[in-house]
């Protein structure tokens, strides 16, 4: 997918921060997601989702900076804001004495653009019959009933906050397969909090990375990839020598792997000293150098969250990497 | 938001109505019993004869009947109900969404919280008033053969005649709503909310009692038999008026010195009583509609 950088953003933090007492949960978060994007936003327990999603939909109300959904500052309870934007917040809350048919009419009452016919199309190809109790339903149905509700709100935006973690592994595919497929029918934005990175490769051509309050990583998955290499070196090559900024490096007898974030350029340089052209171009395939014992590979998805997640001292992406492409 | 207020409240309105039902049911069975009690003791006939003089031995008796006996169900209704219906009403309304997360859901569909709250809590108030209206009504045609004989600035009538009810049961509701923002319980809520409206109930009850701010006292000229018999227990009571409390009864040469809460305080008694728990009730609604308000940060 592309996206088209100079359309207004279907969502943009500002030097955005949320503070409890004296913890930030949140701190001088920046970036913008174009719209019709699945946006994976990724990061240890505490690390500031739920605040950045609560902060989105104007559930809080932010310490200082903003956000601005489609391009207008989001409002701690306004309708406004609240008509651009659906939560599905964890463990996907629902009345559990009302039936579905309650549900959907509890979300009728409540949105003034609420889409009836979508929510009984989805519930009858789901077989979920909609004089059921909400308690009496699994876990994936209540599951797809809370998304159901967020769906048929009918806003461009839709939050989700661990949508899957109490799903069984096929209620798990049904949920994903689900949000890409309204994203692709409606153009609608998506933003999920999730642990499971494996699912968010599958789903996510945009990325968050979230460490301890600090926005760690923004920007568009390919992007992010191509911006990071993954280099085996001499263990005796110094960290000064290798191209770009070192994320993460594991020294071996002989070697070292280190997860760098560098442009392809840099790498192909840092690989071929001393050598006028490179013989193939870099990116897509591993690369083997002419300096001995150097290679680079491309960065994988999982390795690339996990690096960071595991060094939350590492530096935020600098201010003019912010939320677009890093190379 | 009518539906939705409807829907998530039905369960406790219709044991509302159950409950409404049982107390009508009880109170029509001691209204008929107390009315057929008063004409067969042909009291009415008595207080068109003499006023109550001659007759006070039955009066005495019937009014201890009625109230003590028959009537004590009656007394443990008013001062328990009202307090326990209205801290069921009112402690879900936050304490359930906060405690089951459900207020994710609610807060965020286009309906902003604020006005999410004082919609319901519109509906939710008015439909209390009624109901408020309605044990009201019941109750106080059941205790009006005892309006002529009784001191209505005491309970039970004090209770479930004119304002106090319905106030009360908003001045439980409004502690028990608050009480759910705070706590995020329901259950906790339900039982703080009740408790702090026992401690108002017994600020109320205070008034008709030793805090009563509307007793005077008269000095009444006596002779004779009138003076040495006159006790704060005559029947008739020594104002002469079947309405008053005497709380006091002293002899000065040939005059009766009487503190008493003339039967006329019993509007301004109830205006007080039903003032205070409207104010208790009140200031515990816009408390919470304020924090929630505000409970962005």
């Amino acid at each position: 997918m592309t996206h088209d950088v100079s359309r207004v953003p279907a969502l943009r933090a500002d030097r955005l921060g949320k503070r409890y007492g004296h913890t930030w949960g949140l701190r001088d978060c920046t970036f913008e997601v174009p719209p019709g994007a699945i946006v994976g936003l990724v990061g240890p327990n505490g690390a500031g989702k739920t605040t950045l999603l609560a902060l989105t939909v104007g559930l809080l109300a932010p310490t200082e900076g903003q956000v601005e959904l489609f391009g207008e500052r989001s409002r701690a309870q306004d309708a406004t804001t609240l008509a651009r934007v659906s939560y599905l917040a964890q463990d996907h809350p629902l009345y559990r004495g009302f039936t579905v048919a309650d549900m959907f009419r509890f979300g009728r009452s409540l949105n003034p653009s609420w889409d009836s016919g979508l929510a009984e199309a989805r519930m009858a190809a789901l077989d979920i019959p909609l004089g059921r109790k909400v308690k009496s339903l699994s876990g994936g149905q209540q599951a797809q009933v809370a998304l159901t509700i967020a769906l048929a709100k009918r806003a461009p935006l839709l939050l989700l906050d661990e949508p899957v973690a109490s799903l069984d592994p096929l209620a798990r595919l049904d949920f994903m397969r689900d949000v890409v497929a309204a994203s692709a029918e409606s153009g609608l934005t998506v933003l999920v909090a999730s642990h499971v990175i494996a699912e968010l490769e599958r789903l996510c051509d945009w990325l968050l990375v979230l460490n301890g309050g600090r926005l760690q990583l923004a920007g568009a998955v390919d992007d992010l990839l191509a911006g990071h290499a993954v280099l085996t070196v001499p263990r005796d090559a110094a960290n000064g020598a290798l191209p770009g900024r070192v994320i993460e490096r594991t020294d071996s007898d002989r070697h070292s792997t280190v997860l760098v974030s560098a442009p392809p350029a840099a790498v192909v340089a840092a690989l071929f000293r001393g050598q006028t052209t490179p013989p193939n171009p870099p990116g897509t395939k591993g690369v083997r150098a002419h300096a001995p014992g150097w290679a680079a590979e491309p960065a994988g998805f999982e390795q690339l969250v996990l690096a960071y997640l595991r060094r939350p001292q590492v530096a935020p992406v600098p201010a003019g990497a912010r939320g677009t492409a890093v190379a | 938001m009518i539906w939705v207020t409807w829907r998530q409240h039905r369960t406790q309105a219709l044991t509302a109505v159950a409950a409404l039902v049982l107390i009508a049911v009880y109170v029509l069975v001691l209204g008929l019993w107390a009315r057929s009690t008063f004409n067969s003791d042909a009291i009415g006939n008595c207080l068109a004869r003499s006023g109550g003089a001659g007759c006070g031995g039955t009066i005495s008796s019937f009014l201890h009947d009625v109230q003590g006996g028959a009537g004590v169900p009656l007394n443990l209704v008013l001062l328990v109900v009202p307090g326990l219906l209205g801290a069921t009403v009112g402690a879900p309304l936050l304490g359930q969404e906060l405690e089951r997360g459900t207020w994710q859901l609610a807060w965020s569909q286009t309906v902003p919280r604020t006005r999410w709250l004082v919609a319901k809590l519109g509906l939710i108030v008015a439909g209390l008033v009624v109901y408020g209206a309605a044990v009201t009504a019941v109750v106080s045609w059941s205790l009006s053969p005892l309006d002529r004989i009784s001191v209505r600035t005491q309970p039970p009538q004090f209770m479930g005649e004119g304002l106090v009810l319905t106030c009360s049961l908003l001045c439980a509701f409004g502690l028990a709503l608050l009480a759910g923002l705070l706590l995020r319980n329901t259950i906790g809520a339900m039982v703080a909310g009740y408790f702090a409206w026992e401690l108002c109930l017994g600020v109320a009850l205070l008034l008709t009692g030793p805090l009563q701010p509307f007793s005077v006292t008269k000095t009444i000229p006596c002779a004779g038999v009138a003076c040495t018999a006159a006790s704060t227990n005559s029947v008739p009571p020594v104002t002469g008026n079947f309405g008053d409390l005497v709380n006091s009864v002293t002899r000065a040469g040939g005059h009766l010195v009487v503190n008493y809460v003339p039967a006329s305080a019993f509007w301004p008694l109830q205006s007080v009583s039903g003032g205070i728990f409207l104010a208790i009730g009140l200031a515990a609604a816009v408390t919470a509609v304020w924090l929630l308000n505000r409970r962005t940060t």
